[in-house]
């Protein structure tokens, strides 16, 4: 296979993903599904589950508004209403790291309307302390019971094997970003973006194997030549690449993002520690963070670093609307920015998608202030 | 009526409230001026016990915007927080408390004399993320404020187990250690025990307060509910004990002769979510019709029984729970409570506060409307509103579905009557 294939390969994966699911259940894969990726995917896998994203996509909604109000972010109003409609019957429970009140309260809403052998809600710890690690290390030994409690088994050799696999991948996703800080990846922002998709939606083995077999096509080909301006693309959950590809579209480059749909998903890849709970703990106590977990001020830094490695010269603030963490930070954040030279713009992802008009005139406008 | 208004107290104590409030805040300044160290904290949590315990000044932010929605200053204070690029789509309170530390916080006109500035900030992980928000833009606001980053796990009352009490339990003593560190006001336990005491007797009273609300009719109604003030503001303080007291002794009195709200109490009312601060009026509106709101969920938060003889677990357990019990943690087990409080008040019908700007409450709303009707024959209407914000809420769409919802109550109840007869 050569490069393309392998892109397409992903591309298959998440355009085919609710067939795939299905088959895989149908065949006996018991999948357990969450919302945020704070949500430690390694234990589930280590219990015997395919962890997977639950994905809302663009839908008409209809039957979801009779349960939920509109003025929550499309990506949850697009989940329940394909949960609604049988989408995700293939779902053995939700696991789901507490880091926002939306998918709190949707996946108790699930609860009542999608019948799943379980729901489970993490509480996560904001603080980083011996004590906070052990409260942390409890929750995630409570969520194995009730793994266990609809016939998962659990050893810590498997957890050490889940833990290895992972991190393998994330090693692996993220030398693709360091390729694109370096300008040497040979395919876009928007297809790394469908890539990091895939690994929502794949088992977690295949998508490892593949990632690996890519690898040896990436030397050989080469990078297009760095062209128009950088930009960091920074938000929450971002599943279209509609976005990226209008930027890409007018010659501009998405050279780093600050995503959950990105490199937040990725980066740190492992954490360390003597037994596996506890490089787990470490892993998630030490993850590159998103708003909802830190303050706005302790990003700044981490964003200018990130400015800095990639060389971007203005960030795109890609919101899904209603989502409090990141519109909260933002005014904080996004005048941190400009004081350090760094103009950014806001774009809200609402219900009806993307709107392209209006999004091209005020992109234009962006990048002609950046040009100047 | 208007699109903004106070309601209609009939409660000689509730009347009284006015001086409580004052006096509130004016031990707020005081403690500014004579050197007593003041903490702005959230609600709803075992913080408050502690930090009358050990002499120092609690002040609540996100209890100043009802005041400043009642006294018309939020629209100055969202202009000014939209101005910084804080969004419309934000949390009412988020964007009242933030536009108004960025502006004049003492100045004339603004009421009651405004909020002390702090020496201490119990900024927390835990509770909704909007009020976690808040105290995380207040630390950029007030850099000299010693900062105290809390930790309470965000958990289902029904899912608690003990380590999550363990943690809270830390996290009450690590705030101690921090007061103590901070302030050189050291805690005495046998001060935090008689305190904490203190507070569950005010839980007790409000409880029995509430249970007069069962009699028909009903001695008072949710247009009172700013009674909830002391609650919030004085749990542990004698003042809230002595205050309670003396309502439970007209509400008792109240119901006992039979003096209702109204002269004919036909329909009786629940509220779901939090208040229109700027519009408590709203609750008489539908008197003109013989409905009263007669009990609402907003006040089960403030009736956790403590086990005084535990102090510090008592209130690791009060913090863990009172968010719980009002959020989308978990919708059963307030569809639960709201069952319970419509068959213990013999609701006729319940308002439900769409609240854009309260997701966690009105997350779940739907389910519970649908369990009221199917499980207890009981009838609601949704309104959509803000709590905070007025450009959030339609008066004529108000009134016209509380006009239908009330016409078609009464006349649920006329066959009801004609049945039985």
């Amino acid at each position: 296979m050569d490069l393309g294939a392998y892109l397409s390969r992903f591309s298959q994966a998440v355009r085919d993903k609710p067939n795939n699911l299905r088959k895989a259940s149908e065949c006996g894969e018991r999948i357990i599904g969450y919302f945020c990726t704070y949500t430690p995917v390694e234990i589930i896998h280590a219990c015997g589950f395919l962890p997977i994203r639950i994905w809302g996509g663009q839908v008409e909604v209809d039957r979801a508004y009779s349960l939920v109000p509109n003025f929550i972010c499309p990506y949850m109003r697009f989940s329940m209403e394909r949960a609604l409609k049988g989408e995700f019957d293939f779902l053995t429970g939700i696991i789901q790291g507490y880091t926002c009140d939306v998918a709190c309260g949707l996946m108790n809403i699930w609860k009542g309307h999608i019948g799943m052998q379980m729901y489970h809600s993490i509480a996560l710890p904001y603080n980083d302390s011996a004590e906070s690690r052990e409260f942390f290390a409890s929750a995630l030994k409570e969520t194995v019971i009730r793994l266990r409690d609809i016939g998962g088994t659990f050893s810590e050799q498997a957890l050490h094997e889940s833990l290895a696999l992972y991190e393998q991948i994330r090693c692996r996703v993220l030398n693709l970003y360091e390729m694109r800080y370096a300008g040497a990846l040979p395919f876009s922002a928007a297809d790394l973006l469908t890539i990091v998709h895939a690994g929502f939606v794949m088992r977690p083995e295949e998508y490892s194997a593949l990632l690996e077999g890519m690898e040896n096509h990436l030397d050989t080909d080469t990078p297009p030549e760095p062209r128009g301006i950088p930009i960091l693309i920074s938000g929450s959950l971002l599943e279209d690449p509609a976005l990226i590809e209008i930027i890409e579209g007018y010659g501009h480059r998405v050279v780093a993002d600050d995503l959950c749909t990105g490199l937040r998903h990725f980066s740190p890849p492992s954490g360390s520690g003597t037994i596996p709970l506890d490089r787990l703990v470490d892993r998630y106590m030490n993850r590159f963070p998103c708003p909802s977990r830190v303050r706005a001020a302790q990003r700044v830094p981490l964003l200018m670093e990130l400015i800095g490695r990639s060389g971007a010269r203005g960030v795109v603030f890609a919101f899904q609307k209603f989502c409090t963490p990141h519109l909260a930070d933002y005014p904080i954040v996004s005048q941190a920015l400009r004081s350090r030279g760094i103009p950014s713009i806001v774009i809200e992802m609402e219900e009806t998608g993307i709107m392209e008009g209006q999004l091209r005139t005020r992109l234009e406008t962006f990048f002609s202030m950046l040009e100047a | 009526m208007d699109k903004t208004g106070k309601s209609t107290k009939r409660l000689t104590t509730a009347r009284e409230l006015n001086t409580v409030v004052l006096d509130y805040y004016l031990e707020c300044a005081r403690a500014r001026h004579e050197g007593r160290p003041v903490g702005w904290m959230p609600p709803m949590n075992g913080a408050i016990e502690v930090f009358y315990a050990m002499d120092l000044q609690p002040v609540f932010p996100e209890n100043w915007s009802p005041v400043c929605a009642a006294f018309g200053l939020a629209p100055d204070n969202f202009e000014r927080s939209e101005k910084m690029g804080y969004s419309p789509d934000l949390c009412g309170y988020l964007r009242n408390i933030v536009g108004y530390v960025h502006g004049d916080m003492n100045g004339e006109g603004v009421p009651l004399g405004g909020l002390p500035e702090p020496d201490l900030l119990i900024s927390f992980g835990g509770g909704c993320i909007p009020a976690m928000k808040i105290f995380q833009i207040l630390e950029q606001r007030f850099p000299g404020a010693k900062v105290f980053s809390a930790d309470l796990p965000q958990v289902a009352v029904e899912d608690i187990r003990e380590h999550h009490v363990k943690y809270a339990v830390s996290e009450m003593e690590r705030l101690i250690e921090f007061l103590t560190e901070t302030t050189g006001h050291t805690m005495d336990y046998d001060r935090l025990k008689e305190v904490v005491e203190v507070s569950d007797r005010a839980c007790e009273l409000w409880d029995e307060i509430m249970s007069y609300r069962r009699y028909l009719p009903v001695p008072f109604s949710a247009a009172e509910i700013g009674i909830m003030f002391v609650m919030v503001t004085r749990q542990g303080t004698r003042t809230a004990v002595d205050f309670l007291t003396r309502m439970r002794d007209e509400v008792r009195e109240r119901a006992e002769a039979g003096r209702g709200v109204i002269e004919d109490e036909k329909i009786r009312l629940f509220w779901d979510n939090i208040p229109l601060w700027y519009n408590m009026g709203l609750f008489n509106y539908f008197e003109k019709m013989g409905g009263v709101f007669v009990a609402e969920t907003y006040s089960a938060a403030w009736s956790l029984r403590l086990d005084t003889r535990n102090p510090i677990e008592a209130l690791a357990r009060k913090s863990l729970m009172s968010y719980s019990l009002v959020s989308c943690l978990s919708i059963d087990r307030r569809r639960e409570m709201v069952l319970k409080a419509c068959r213990d008040y013999a609701i006729d019908g319940a308002v439900f506060h769409r609240n854009k700007s309260c997701v966690p409450i009105t997350l779940g709303q739907a389910d519970i409307q649908q369990a009221l009707l199917s499980e207890l024959g009981v009838p609601s209407v949704t309104i959509d509103a803000c709590h905070m914000d007025a450009r959030n809420f339609s008066l004529a769409q108000f009134q016209t579905r509380a006009d239908a919802f009330m016409e078609m109550l009464l006349e649920k109840k006329r066959l009801k009557t004609d049945r039985t007869s």
